[in-house]
Parts: structure tokens; C-alpha cells; sequence
């Protein structure tokens, strides 16, 4: 019996067939290596102190393959139970990802972004990289599907949910004809701080714009097409009542004057770096093109020492640019604005604080979700 | 709106869905229902408000053959309208604490729809107190069945006359109930622009406005899209919830 060398491929033809180092097949314990090799992770002995195995490839065992059965796949309606589509000789180490191809091969209207598999119709949804394999399912896996409806990527929502304010606060502040009195169209405002507004307005969506194409990562691809409305509705519209005041021809200027605003610009200013500088953390959390999750922590950027006390600190520092822009302009819909978002904003941030805490057996319990200590 | 909002019996909210009814679908697939003290005290809550409703009804007849009109008769019975209306809040924190299996965004939005037309609108308009009675009447008679609806289901003895009543009643009651309601808010709409009530203008320290006038404008305007949704709902849950019940007498 000659030995193999770790990597050897099976295409050796004149070697004899060896599954393991020490083991042949057939031999007592086969089976069991068999099955632990199975078990991602497990380090055969045989082939000890050589790294730990991930395939039974990494060994040069190719024979396993054609023990493996191609395995068979019938896709169920979720509600009616009705048979879609029944995929066989599929890959038993196939990914969900590939299954929803395959089906969409069948029904084109159907594209992967759109499909929702699950093992019961039910349960949760399968994650894109699950293998068919490892899941608890027998020879013919039934999965059953739901259709999630027509799907819009996440860039592109936010693109259109961002420009839109951008732009509309524009139309208020030069003062588009039919908004405001006749008399007042294309004039200007004499207060400073309509103007300072008007910049720290359009610096924070254009920050927004920046950052999706080129700072965040997304794990999910797409989202429900429903959403693009329901999200420009609210950013548009809240953009165009906040802006018809601030840029009003009848605005009051805070009541504390200079001093008021430059305190409100201070933390308006302090907070985008803060919420950019998370931004940028979360990005280097992150490699290109993956979907790991890791627990954040923070870097020598003093602006993401937050994450000491806070999961989700872009949110705090989010909130706290809303606040500083409703002190520097002292208009009641832009602190109605930063309420409403800040709402939002705690949902999010304990949604992502509880998962976090379900994921991270080691997460440190100093965190609060959004507001340090309290919230 | 505020009329079938609270007949629509499949959101099963207000004060007590103990057994969610066949019909109350949406998604409200009761898994347990409330404890024993829970249900005792929502049984309370629904006979309370089924009596407060009967005062209501009774009132109304009584002013009725007393003066032998129409008018004014909505004073006779103001006070225990406001309460038992107003008191319908409480269903909004049944459904926040769990023990009412609806939507605390549904039931919010049902609720205060109704104690905005009673405080807002009625109260602070005294002249928009004519068409008044149109809602009231459809209001009380829907609230009657309803409540008592509820107590019966808790106590898992529903009358098949009260189920058929919720659930036929309402085809007449809400186009009654939602007539008055519009009738009222556009009476009240002279008022409101004369007196300028509850609204302000610009300049102000706070640089915010509010046009109570255009506020009920766009109330009245809400009513197109959202009447034919609930009313349409109500038919296609009647059709469900009628026909089941038909279902299983056959095999009885």
C-alpha cells in the first residue's frame, strides 16, 4: 500500500485508491471516518499535524463522491401545497443559492432575489449559502416557496430616497415660483442661518449619496418594491415640510441668535464625522463581496469609542445631527423629523442589539442599543 | 370610517376578542386565549360598555318621544357619548398589553378616529351639532352589537343573532354612520375658518404652521380611499364568516 500526500488527487490512477492515510475502504472504522469527515471542521487524525480538514478532498479521498447520491428537490406553493417543481440528480453539496437558479429556470417570472425557500412553509427562510447537504431534510428535500414580490436593490432605493430630499430642498431654498408668494420667487433669504441650513442640509444627504455607492456594505441584495415608495414618501415628503419653513419668508431666526446656531453646528458637525466614521468601521468589519458579521468594536478613531458604550452608535450619531440641525434652525417639523426617525431608528437598533446578542455569546454587556446606558 | 371601523369584525379589536371568531382572520390566529383574570375583567369592560351604549340608545328614544323632534337630541345624551366613547381608548392598551389578540396600529387608528370626531369636531364646533345624529344613531347600534358580541364570545356562547347582526348590520350602518361623520365635519368647516380654530400661523418662534380648515379637508378627502377598502372587507369577511357558521349547522 502506497501512501498518499495530502492533496493528491484521486486522478492517480496508478496509485492504488486509499481513502485516508492509514484507513482503506472497506476496512474496520471506515465508516466511522466516514461519517466524521462529514462534520465540517473535523481534523483526521491520519493526516495529523497537517491543517485541519475542510473537505474530504483536502485528503485526497474523490472515492466519497460517488458514495454521495445526487439528491432530488421538490419545490411546494408555501399556502397552496400545489408542486412547483421537482429539480433531480441535484448536487447534494449545492447551496440554496443554486437551487433557486435551477428553479428559476422553470419559472422565469420567479427571479432568486424574489424566492423564499424554507424547509417548512412556516419557518424561516434559507439563507443563500446553506448547503443542501447539511440540512435535515432526506433524499427528496421539500422545500416550499414564497414569493416575496417584485424586489428592488437596496442601492437603488437608497439613491432615489436620497436624491430626492437633496433636490427638493433646493427647490424651497431658491424659492421656486408657485411656493411662495409671487413677490418672493428667486429671492433670497437675509438670515445666515437659513443658509447655513441649506448647506448642512445638503452636505448630510450628499454624505448619504456618497456612502451608498461607495462606503456601505450590503447583505442583502434587494428589498420589497413596495418599499421604494413607502420610504421616498416619507424622506420626500418630510424633506419638503421641513424646508418650506426653514426657507419661508416669514422664518424666525433662532431666539439665542449666533450663539444658539454655532453650538447647533458644532454637534451637527461632530455627529455626521461620528456617523461617518462608523460607517467607515462597519465597512472594514466586512471584505468585499462577504456576508460575515462580527461583533464592531472600536478603532483609534475617538469618534468610534461609541461603540463602548452603544451597538449601533450611526444611530446615535444620526439622531444626534437631526437634533443639532432642529436647534440650529428652531423649526418644530425638523425636531418632528428627529423624533419620528429617532423612533425608527431605536426599532432598528434594538432589532440589531438582540441579534447580536443571540449571535455573540461574548458580547459585551456595557452595550445599550442606541443611547448609552439608557436605551 | 369611524362607523365601520369599529364594526370591522375581522380585525376582532376593541374590547374583548377572547375567542377570535372564525372570521377574524388577518392573521390574528389565536394560539391561547387571554388568562382567567383577563377575560373576567374583559368581560366586565364589554357588558360595561354594552350598558353604556343601551343608556345611549335609551336616551336618545326618550328625548325623542319627549319632544317629538329631531333636534337637539343629541344634547340629551352628550355626556355618556363622550364618556363610553372616549372610554373606548382603554382598547387600545387591551391590544398593547396583549390581551386583545388585533393590531395596536389598527385599533389606535379605529379608536381615535372616533374620539377625534366626538372632541374635535363635535365639541369644539357646537354649531356642527345637527347632522350629528345620523353618525350617533349608527354608532350606537353598532357599538351595542359589538359589545356584546365580545361578551358572548368570551363567555363561548355566541347567539347566531348576534353574530348575523355584526356581521349584516353594518351594510346599512356604515354608509349611515360615515354620512353623518362627513356631513358634520364639512358643517363645521365655516366655524373653523372664521374662528381660525386650532390653528396657527406663521411668523412664530417655532416656525410652524397649522391650518386646522385644510386639516379637516384632507380628513374628509382620506374617507374615498379608505371607506370602500373597510366596507368591501367587511362584505368579503361576512360572506366567509356567514357561510362557515350555514357550514357547520349542516353537519350538526
Amino acid at each position: 500500500m502506497k501512501h498518499y500526500e495530502p492533496g493528491a488527487r484521486a486522478s492517480d490512477d496508478h496509485l492504488p485508491r486509499l481513502d485516508c492515510y492509514l484507513l482503506a475502504r472497506g476496512s474496520a472504522g471506515w465508516e466511522q471516518q466516514l461519517q466524521l469527515l462529514r462534520v465540517p471542521g473535523y481534523r483526521c487524525l491520519c493526516t495529523w499535524p497537517w491543517p485541519r480538514i475542510r473537505e474530504p478532498r483536502d485528503i485526497g479521498i474523490e472515492t466519497l463522491a460517488p458514495l454521495v447520491l445526487p439528491a432530488q428537490v421538490e419545490i411546494l406553493d408555501a399556502k397552496t401545497r400545489e408542486k412547483l417543481c421537482f429539480l433531480d440528480k441535484v448536487e447534494p453539496h449545492a447551496t440554496i443559492a443554486e437551487i433557486k437558479n435551477l428553479f428559476t429556470k422553470t419559472h422565469p417570472q420567479w427571479y432568486p432575489a424574489r424566492q423564499s425557500l424554507r424547509l417548512d412553509p412556516k419557518g424561516k427562510s434559507l439563507k443563500d449559502e446553506d448547503v443542501l447537504q447539511k440540512l435535515p431534510v432526506g433524499t427528496t428535500a421539500t422545500l416550499y416557496f414564497r414569493d416575496l414580490g417584485a424586489q428592488i436593490s437596496w442601492v437603488t432605493v437608497f439613491l432615489t430616497e436620497y436624491a430626492g430630499p437633496l433636490f427638493i430642498y433646493l427647490l424651497f431654498y431658491f424659492r421656486v415660483p408657485f411656493i411662495y408668494g409671487h413677490k418672493y420667487d428667486f429671492t433670497s433669504s437675509r438670515h445666515t442661518v437659513v443658509h447655513l441650513a441649506c448647506i448642512c442640509h445638503s452636505f448630510h444627504y450628499i454624505k448619504r449619496l456618497l456612502e451608498t455607492l461607495f462606503v456601505h456594505r450590503f447583505s442583502h441584495g434587494t428589498m420589497p418594491l413596495r418599499n421604494i415608495f413607502k420610504n421616498c414618501t416619507y424622506y420626500w415628503g418630510f424633506a419638503a415640510w421641513m424646508a418650506y419653513y426653514i426657507n419661508h419668508p416669514l422664518y424666525t431666526p433662532p431666539t439665542y441668535g449666533a450663539q444658539q446656531v454655532k453650538l447647533a453646528l458644532a454637534i451637527f458637525v461632530i455627529c455626521q464625522l461620528g456617523n461617518f466614521s462608523i460607517h467607515m468601521a462597519l465597512r472594514d468589519l466586512r471584505p468585499a463581496g462577504s456576508k460575515t458579521r462580527k461583533i464592531p468594536y472600536p478603532t483609534k478613531n475617538p469618534f468610534t469609542w461609541l461603540f463602548l458604550l452603544v451597538s449601533c452608535p450611526n444611530y446615535t450619531y444620526e439622531v444626534g445631527s437631526w437634533i443639532g440641525f432642529a436647534i440650529m434652525t428652531q423649526c418644530l417639523p425638523v425636531a418632528l423629523f428627529s423624533l419620528v426617525g429617532f423612533t425608527q431608528m431605536t426599532i432598528w437598533a434594538k432589532g440589531k442589539h438582540r441579534s447580536y446578542l443571540k449571535e455573540f455569546r461574548d458580547y459585551p454587556p456595557l452595550r445599550m442599543p442606541i443611547i448609552p446606558f439608557l436605551l | 370610517m369611524a362607523a365601520v371601523a369599529a364594526t370591522a369584525a375581522a380585525k376582532g379589536n376593541g374590547g374583548g376578542g377572547g375567542r377570535a371568531g372564525a372570521g377574524d382572520a388577518s392573521g390574528t390566529r389565536k394560539k391561547k386565549g387571554p388568562g382567567p383574570l383577563a377575560t373576567a375583567y374583559l368581560v366586565i369592560y364589554n357588558v360595561v360598555m354594552t350598558a353604556g351604549w343601551l343608556v345611549i340608545a335609551v336616551g336618545l328614544v326618550r328625548a325623542y318621544l319627549a319632544k317629538g323632534s329631531y333636534h337637539s337630541l343629541y344634547y340629551s345624551i352628550e355626556k355618556p357619548l363622550k364618556f363610553f366613547q372616549t372610554g373606548a381608548l382603554l382598547e387600545i392598551l387591551h391590544c398593547a398589553i396583549g390581551i386583545v389578540p388585533s393590531s395596536v396600529v389598527l385599533t389606535s387608528f379605529q379608536v381615535m378616529s372616533r374620539v377625534f370626531l366626538i372632541w374635535a369636531v363635535t365639541h369644539s364646533v357646537k354649531e356642527s351639532e345637527d347632522s350629528v345624529l345620523l353618525f350617533v344613531i349608527a354608532w350606537t347600534i353598532t357599538e351595542i352589537i359589538r359589545y356584546s358580541f365580545y361578551t358572548f364570545s368570551l363567555l363561548n356562547h355566541l347567539p347566531y343573532l348576534i353574530k348575523w347582526a355584526r356581521y349584516t348590520l353594518f351594510i346599512v350602518l356604515y354608509p349611515m354612520g360615515v354620512s353623518g361623520e362627513l356631513l358634520t365635519i364639512y358643517a363645521a368647516l365655516p366655524f373653523v375658518r372664521q374662528a381660525g380654530l386650532y390653528s396657527i400661523s406663521l411668523p412664530n418662534k417655532y416656525n410652524f404652521s397649522f391650518d386646522y380648515y385644510a386639516f379637516l379637508i384632507l380628513i374628509m378627502i382620506s374617507y374615498i380611499p379608505i371607506f370602500p377598502q373597510l366596507y368591501f372587507h367587511m362584505i368579503h369577511q361576512r360572506r366567509k364568516i356567514l357561510s362557515h357558521t350555514e357550514e357547520h349547522k349542516k353537519f350538526e
